[in-house]
């Protein structure tokens, strides 16, 4: 008898047994899974611009949206009289031509008293520094149409 | 027995649509060689948990590091016995630092971290006189048990085996005759009682 022959059938029988071991069948799904992860397409460089760009898109208009709007001025003169009073515009154009003004506005400001001289008003001379506020009417085209002292 | 059949066209046709991210080819290949990788690393370890281990990680590797196969190397089927052996020696910490064959030549001369202390002691196999054959290969050092395993049971060639171990042929031969040397030696009593039962 050939003395390899033991060792040759106790190793067939060996690999005739193991023909049934099989791989877990579970692991196929996990390493499917991590084959599906290994290849998913990768991010771009710059992948957090666009939601970054949608995010400050939807603050600015909801800020435009919410945010309380600027009162819109006063077209006439008298919108202005009921908050302050402080008596009547002095007309520094022909009333006619005020009248048929279609734009005129009125805006509060502040100048130095000597303007007033330039419009035929009075001026004390040692008050001619002195700020003085005001509410004038302008037309459309920015012309100055009449003036209120506010004290 | 274990490896499939060897037809590399085909295997490196499906391999290049793997790495393109083609999860059929991926499947293909896999399937094809899971049992065989499953089963030399079951008699490698001795456990069936620690084979499924070394199977995953094995296939793992497969698929983050699929270009460190090399086609000029051997078969996709050893690649993987290979990468499955070096995992499972990981897992015991196995050193491979006595490659002498001279040195290698007794069980006696090895060191002490050359030989499995733990012994795979669970039962693997259903058949009483495979699950005895079995045990004895596991009680072999490891060194010899890879030669054994790779050429007498996955049916790789000693140019495979060599390549899968990181050792020449002529030491392949020498540790395979080794191998089944020690192997007959631990069976002789099974032999004996088959012997006299006849």
């Amino acid at each position: 008898m050939n003395p390899e022959e033991p060792v040759d059938n106790a190793l067939a029988l060996l690999r005739g047994e193991m023909q049934s071991v099989q791989a877990p069948a579970a692991l196929e799904n996990v390493l499917a899974a991590r084959f599906r992860r290994q290849h998913r397409a990768p991010r771009p460089l710059l992948w957090w611009m666009p939601p970054l760009a949608l995010a400050a898109t939807v603050a600015v208009v909801s800020w435009m949206v919410r945010a309380p709007m600027p009162s819109a001025p006063a077209t006439t003169p008298s919108t202005t009289r009921a908050v302050v009073d402080d008596g009547p515009f002095l007309a520094l154009k022909p009333l006619e031509r005020i009248a048929l003004e279609p734009g005129s506005t009125v805006v509060a400001t502040e100048f130095p008293r000597a303007l007033l001289a330039d419009w035929g008003l009075p001026v004390s001379p040692d008050r001619a520094g002195e700020p003085v506020r005001a509410e004038m009417l302008y037309s459309a085209g920015g012309e100055a149409l009449a003036i209120r002292l506010i004290n | 027995m274990f490896m499939p059949p060897h037809d590399p066209k085909a295997e490196h046709q499906l391999l290049a649509r793997m790495k393109s991210g083609d999860e059929s080819a991926f499947a293909a290949l896999y399937r094809r060689h899971k049992d065989g990788v499953h089963r030399f690393a079951l008699l490698y370890c001795g456990s069936p948990a620690v084979a499924a281990d070394v199977t995953q990680d094995t296939f793992m590797h497969f698929i983050t590091q699929p270009n460190q196969y090399d086609p000029l190397r051997g078969s996709i089927g050893s690649w993987l016995c290979g990468v499955a052996r070096n995992l499972a020696r990981k897992h015991f910490s196995i050193r491979e630092d006595a490659t002498d064959p001279a040195e290698l030549l007794d069980d006696s001369q090895l060191a002490a971290c050359h030989v499995d202390h733990d012994g795979p002691l669970e039962r693997v196999l259903r058949g009483e006189a495979a699950e005895e054959v079995r045990r004895a290969v596991a009680s072999i050092a490891p060194h010899y048990r890879d030669v054994l395993i790779l050429c007498e049971v996955s049916d790789l060639s000693y140019a495979e085996a060599a390549l899968v171990c990181g050792i020449d042929i002529g030491t392949v031969r020498s540790r395979l005759s080794r191998a089944r040397a020690l192997l007959a030696q631990r069976l002789a009593p099974a032999f004996r009682s088959a012997k006299e039962a006849v």
